[in-house]
């Protein structure tokens, strides 16, 4: 038996022992349901800009929708990306108060954003719009509207519900700094999310 | 379990905050002024980018993770994302253009 072989000493993250991904399995699988998520989104995007490739016209959204509405929906989800991070930050500095001070902002912006949304969709219900019709001459517009908007508000509900459960386990002091984190990192993903979705749908 | 031991301040997320209002404002400022609709549509998809590169970086901390793993995140998601509506562009025009016949 040849046992004269050579040791590698290469400091590849590939060659054994620890995780190539230098994280923990939770956090990894977080990462891993996010990637599935967006593909999720981006399967719902693609498809949207399929219909809208293959219509002759598109209803004006600056007459359909509230811009300046929407933007201000943008800015509130965008600052509790923002009340999150500096939460998941004061968790790592073991700052209890600090940490869920800002989960409950987190909540109050995502509440916020639930609401405008439903008001949005109240709106548009009321002047006709349904999955299958809308007064603006485009039937997929409307179910476009309803599936994606509706895909990611049940997101944004679902990541309310969890930041509860966190701020409450985190004032109980039965929370660890990562469950705040991957909480984070649901919620960023959620953010992230509506970005291309204002982008796509209601600007371009 | 390894952790990742960056510490950073909370000034970084509110400066990030302060460039995502700033991208927001000047993509709902681009419908309010004329300018080419090519010109629009590009700038409309670099700020997107350039928002969701932010979020990601500083937000979600990819800014010092291993670079694995923020290629398993960035082309997973990018990459399969492009694919997929490249592979059904041409099937909307093509759709399109029966329909203007």
């Amino acid at each position: 038996m040849d046992n004269s072989r050579a040791v590698e000493t290469t400091e590849s993250p590939w060659s054994g022992a620890v995780s190539p991904f230098a994280i923990s399995w939770q956090k990894l699988m977080m990462w891993v349901f996010i990637v599935t998520d967006a593909l999720l989104f981006a399967g719902f995007l693609a498809s949207y800009g399929f219909v809208r490739l293959a219509s002759p016209q598109w209803p004006n959204r600056a007459e359909v929708f509230h811009l300046g509405f929407i933007g201000v929906m943008t800015f509130i989800l965008i600052s509790s990306s923002a009340t999150m991070a500096t939460a998941v930050s004061a968790a790592r500095r073991a700052n209890r108060t600090v940490a869920v001070r800002f989960l409950l902002l987190t909540i109050l912006g995502g509440l916020c954003f639930l609401g405008m949304q439903a008001y949005e969709w109240t709106d548009l219900i009321q002047q006709g719009a349904r999955l299958y019709t809308n007064p603006w001459g485009v039937p997929t517009f409307s179910a476009s509207f309803f599936l994606i908007t509706g895909f990611h508000g049940s997101h944004v509900l679902t990541g309310v519900i969890i930041l509860a459960i966190v701020a409450l386990r985190s004032a109980r002091g039965r929370s660890t700094a990562e469950g705040v984190e991957l909480c984070g990192l649901y919620w960023h993903f959620v953010d992230l999310v509506w970005v291309f979705i204002f982008t796509l749908f209601y600007l371009i | 379990m390894t952790k990742t031991l960056h510490e950073v301040g909370y000034g970084i997320y509110w400066s990030t905050w302060g460039l995502l209002l700033a991208l927001t404002l000047l993509m709902l400022v681009t419908g309010y002024v004329s300018l080419p609709k090519g010109f629009v549509v590009l700038l409309l998809l670099a700020s997107m980018l350039v928002k969701a590169s932010l979020i990601g970086a500083h937000f979600m901390h990819l800014r010092f993770e291993k670079l694995t793993l923020v290629l398993t995140v960035a082309v997973g998601i990018l990459a399969t994302a492009t694919f997929l509506f490249v592979l059904i562009a041409f099937d909307g025009i093509r759709i399109l253009k029966l329909s203007l016949r």
